[in-house]
């Protein structure tokens, strides 16, 4: 039996979620397409998108710096450090898993969407600079929520390392039902529904400018640029939906020796975690409406209530 | 006498449904004859509670404390339905007279039916339902005149009094627990049980329950800061209305604070209660005091008397000697007595100069003949004066808080009685003594200082016997109790301060 | 850390927190049905941690108290305020005096408040973890909260009676052997308090066609 050394599993997980982002991204939305009765695209369809992307030329607005090139690829790099971070394959943690625990893979993310707001502030279009303003703004209620999240891992395992939590949740039934993590669970769910620019913050098919915000981040980049910048999102999904599933809805399946198939196994675990987990994402699109931008404020407010009972319950000695 | 009790209970629900079926000649007179009836009823039980308890059926439980409340409340009930019988007339330009008045009689009788039953019922839990009930009866009966001032009144009342009775709901849970601890997982919350076992009760839930009663029962008793809802209530009602939420509705929640009281004083001692009652009480009458002394409309101001004399009623509970818990019962009864007479005299004014502004009645001594001055010795009753019972109840508080050693509190209490006096006593005299002026062309003057005390001349005459029966019959009651209470009375009172403080 | 809760006591705690959570939800409802609805989910829940003490301790009583408060709450009660308020303006939105993020902030830090300072006191013996009395308390905290931040008559009386469904969920938690004839006195007179709401929204509606106590500045002073 082949065993994979862990600095090498440490690479599979980044070269997973890497390879793996877009075609998560097709199957949502063909998902979604099929839902609403269409013929629906093709799975793959946004690795044909990137391939050509990668062919094109890159155009510059006038008023753009270093920045504006610099950003993207900047941005991709933080997208793949995260998944060095957190449990994506395996129940262990990885040699270079203790450079961050969970705050820093927060922070790392962060870092990513404050560098792509950044390039679109500096390119001196309407719109991008509209969407980069709307996302830091809202971001500034989100983050807290994703800190509070943060808050409950460390309090319930009194470590900040994702892979503590995943084997908590997974000791014993009673871990799953306190109220602590169920509410941690769903107030990072409805972050990671703002996050990625779903419904009901924003529609994530279309081009209505008026309403977007993450989306009009990337309306002034081009070729090659575009390309990261689109396959960075998709990674950043694939990151958030493997934080939900292994840290906190099922981290089962996940590979417990370096064997080769126990990795395989957890390769195909996790593609189908993110799949169930894009389904119910694509059924939410296509349910409900897209809330008034004021109303967005509603929607992460909730969130962050949801968040902070999770500390309070925790903190009552009764969660 | 367990009969009496269920009599009790069952007569005036008996008027209540007869009044919905029967026609308003029948309803008014078996609604006098049931208030009469239920007065004797609660007389007799004067004599046998002052010995000990009287109990029927299993819920039903009377002690001297209760009968101190039934005395009141039947009373006022007696006189409350003779003056209706005057009041409730089609002059009032009702398009439909016999339905409001199939409607207002149930309410009054249902109404009256509640407020007994609540000194009756066994145990803190039905003590909750009868205030609850009274409470819902008490609200449609606010919102029966078809006037936006009485439906704003009644959605003010009801919110805020179901409010606080969720608080107090939350009390008797409190209270529960605390029992449970010794008496088991599964009881009723009766009295004696409770009371006996209350040294062993758990001083905390004790005390959260204590604070959420004075609380929960506070707002339906109005204690400030909760008492938002009795001046828009009292002044909107009609006015026999008025006279029973003012003279027993208030006194029936203070009842209910009273057993609080009474269980919270023997499991935790007399101080933390005490001083919690002082505390409201304190403001209550600060409140009240300052507000009597701008009021417009002469229903508020008797209003804003009752919050006054609720204050005064918690600080006498708060000073905790016999003499002043015997000044606080008497001081319920007398009161009941002046307040019906203030506010069956304020609802002949309204009635006879068709406001309620205290500057547009005039000259109520030549018009009125007989209500006016039953008015004024009314509201002179209600500030103090001898010989009427408020001075002798009073008198007993302060000194019961003299020999408290609280001077401050017992002279804090003095001030602000006399500062309500003033507030009332110049309203009042203006309204009876100050002449209406007719105007005489160009009398400029008059015009710009009253112009609505010119008006056409109002005829000197009674609108209806049965509107001054009521006050001579409070009149007498007042007298009788400041001059010289009757023996069998002055033992209940003591039987009854007795049980208070935990050795009757 | 405290222990970790067992099973039964993590899903009865989540069930409370639900019920906190239509509280809130409640601050946020722009529909006169969607608050009645919220309502009627809420006496839900609260019946099935019901359901579920009855179980844990085995008081047959409870199961018929449920049952009740099932019939009376969740069915009756949002159909007599439906049906007594069938031609109102159904959209009650912007009733609030403030907006609904600041009445959810304002929430949260009284319900944090109530949490915290029940959560001092020390209860022996009860039948559900003492954290579900801590969120009652906070429910009528918020329940509080949104009788006062709102001004239409439908959110007022729909914090009322969640108020009264705060109370229950704290009798369940340290009086769930209250006798049944109790339980059911008060559960009638909830009904009672009903009707009377009912009748009084009505008649305010009938007077000012809406359903906005903004106009009831008449009696001040």
């Amino acid at each position: 039996m082949i065993t994979l050394a862990p600095p090498v599993v440490n690479a599979l997980q980044v070269l997973t979620i890497a390879a793996a982002a877009p075609g998560i991204s097709g199957v949502i939305s063909r998902v979604e397409t099929r839902l609403q009765g269409r013929r629906g695209t093709r799975v793959l369809q946004p690795y044909y998108d990137l391939a050509k992307l990668f062919r094109k030329e890159t155009l510059l607005p006038d008023t753009a710096s270093w920045v504006f090139l610099a950003a993207p690829l900047a941005a991709f790099t933080c997208y793949l450090t995260v998944p060095l971070l957190i449990p994506v394959l395996t129940s262990y943690p990885l040699p270079l898993g203790y450079m961050g625990d969970i705050l820093g893979g927060g922070f790392v993310l962060a870092l990513g969407s404050f560098l792509v707001a950044l390039a679109a502030a500096d390119s001196g279009a309407p719109y991008a600079q509209m969407g980069s303003s709307r996302a830091k703004t809202f971001s500034a209620i989100t983050e807290p929520t994703v800190l509070l999240v943060v808050f409950t891992v460390a309090l319930i395992t009194t470590t900040d390392l994702p892979y503590a939590l995943a084997r908590t949740v997974r000791s014993s039934a009673d871990q799953i039902v306190r109220p602590a993590h169920v509410l941690a669970a769903a107030a990072l769910f409805m972050v990671i529904l703002a996050e990625t620019s779903r419904i009901p913050v924003e529609t994530h098919t279309g081009t209505n400018e008026f309403g977007m915000i993450d989306e009009a981040r990337s309306l002034e980049h081009s070729g090659p640029a575009y390309a990261l910048l689109k396959w960075g999102s998709a990674m950043k999904q694939l990151i958030l939906y493997t934080i939900l599933a292994d840290v906190f809805l099922v981290p089962w399946g996940l590979a417990s020796t370096g064997r080769a198939t126990s990795v395989g196994l957890a390769i195909l675990a996790l593609l189908g975690k993110a799949v169930a987990i894009g389904c119910v994402v694509a059924v939410i699109d296509n349910s409900f409406a897209k809330l008034r931008l004021f109303k967005i404020t509603e929607f992460v407010a909730a969130a962050f209530l949801l968040a902070v009972l999770a500390v309070f319950t925790l903190y009552l000695g009764g969660g | 006498m367990g009969v009496v009790l269920i009599l009790l209970v069952t007569v005036p629900l008996a008027a209540g449904i007869v009044a919905l079926v029967a026609p308003p000649r029948l309803t008014r007179a078996v609604t006098v004859g049931c208030g009469v009836t239920c007065f004797a009823l609660a007389v007799s039980l004067v004599g046998a509670a002052g010995s000990g308890e009287v109990r029927a059926a299993r819920y039903l439980r009377v002690d001297a404390l209760s009968v101190v409340f039934l005395l009141a409340t039947a009373f006022l009930y007696a006189c409350a339905a003779a003056y209706a019988v005057g009041y409730v007339t089609p002059e009032k330009g009702e398009a439909d007279f016999p339905r409001y008045a199939r409607r207002f009689y149930a309410g009054l009788n249902v109404f009256a039916w509640s407020m007994l039953a609540a000194p009756l019922v066994n145990g803190l839990a039905l003590l909750w339902v009868a205030v609850e009930v009274t409470t819902v009866v008490s609200a449609l009966l606010v919102a029966i005149e078809d006037t936006d001032g009485a439906a704003e009144a009644a959605w003010k009342y009801v919110l805020l009094a179901s409010a606080g009775l969720g608080i107090a709901l939350l009390a008797t849970i409190v209270m529960y627990y605390a029992g449970s601890q010794v008496l088991g997982a599964s009881y009723e919350l009766t009295f004696d049980p409770l009371l006996a076992s209350a040294a062993g009760l758990p001083a905390g839930a004790v005390r959260l329950a204590f604070v959420l009663a004075v609380v929960g029962f506070g707002t339906k008793m109005g204690l400030v800061p909760m008492h938002t809802w009795l001046p828009d209530a009292h002044s909107e009602a009609p006015t026999p209305v008025s006279a029973l939420l003012s003279g027993s509705l208030l006194v029936v929640s203070f009842y209910a604070v009273l057993r609080y009281f009474q269980v919270a004083r023997a499991a935790v001692g007399p101080h933390f209660p005490q001083t919690v009652l002082l505390v409201f009480g304190v403001a209550s009458l600060l409140l009240a005091a300052l507000c009597l002394l701008d009021q417009p409309d002469v229903k508020r101001l008797l209003a804003y008397s009752s919050v006054e004399h609720m204050g005064i009623l918690a600080v006498g509970v708060g000073f905790g000697a016999p003499l002043a818990l015997a000044g606080v019962l008497l001081h319920v009864l007398a009161h009941a007595a002046a307040k019906g007479n203030a506010f069956f005299g304020a609802g002949v004014l309204v009635r006879k100069f068709g406001t309620k502004s205290v500057t547009e009645i005039r000259g109520a001594l030549d018009a009125l003949p007989w209500t006016a001055p039953l008015f004024l010795l009314a509201v002179l009753a209600l500030s103090a004066f001898p010989p009427f019972g408020l001075f002798r109840s009073e008198f007993q508080i302060v000194a019961g808080g003299m020999a408290a050693s609280e001077h401050a509190l017992a002279a804090v209490l003095v001030v602000l009685v006399t500062v309500a006096f003033l507030g009332l006593s110049l309203v009042t005299t203006r309204m009876v003594f100050l002449p209406r002026r007719h105007p005489r062309p160009g009398d400029a003057a008059l015009q710009r200082s009253e112009p609505s005390a010119a008006v056409a001349a109002v005829a000197r005459s009674e609108p209806s016997g049965w509107m001054v029966a009521p006050m001579v019959a409070g009149l007498v009651a007042l007298v009788v109790l400041g001059v010289h209470p009757p023996g069998d009375l002055t033992d209940l009172l003591s039987r009854a301060v007795a049980e208070l403080r935990g050795l009757g | 850390m405290d222990p970790v809760p067992g099973v039964f006591e993590g899903g009865a705690n989540v069930v409370a927190v639900l019920v906190l959570l239509a509280e809130f939800a409640m601050l946020r409802a722009q529909l006169l049905r969607t608050q009645v609805r919220l309502y009627a989910w809420q006496s839900l829940f609260v019946a099935l941690l019901a359901v579920l003490v009855a179980a844990d301790q085995g008081i047959p009583e409870l199961y018929v108290l449920a049952a009740l408060s099932v019939a009376l709450k969740v069915v009756i009660v949002p159909l007599v305020v439906l049906r007594l308020l069938p031609d109102a303006d159904t959209d009650i939105a912007g009733s609030g005096r403030f907006g609904v993020a600041s009445a959810v902030l304002l929430a949260i830090g009284v319900a944090a408040f109530g949490l915290f300072v029940i959560n001092s006191l020390h209860f022996a013996k009860s039948s559900l973890p003492t954290t579900a009395l801590a969120l009652a308390g906070a429910v009528v905290l918020v329940a509080f909260v949104l009788m006062i931040v709102r001004s239409d008559v439908v959110s007022q009386a729909i914090g009322f009676y969640s108020l009264e469904n705060g109370v229950s969920l704290a009798g369940l938690v340290v009086a769930a052997r209250l006798p049944l004839i109790v339980e059911v006195a008060f559960l009638f007179d909830l009904l009672v308090a009903v009707v009377v709401f009912g009748v009084l929204m009505k008649i305010h509606h009938s007077r000012t066609a809406s359903l906005s106590t903004a106009t009831l500045t008449r009696l001040r002073g």
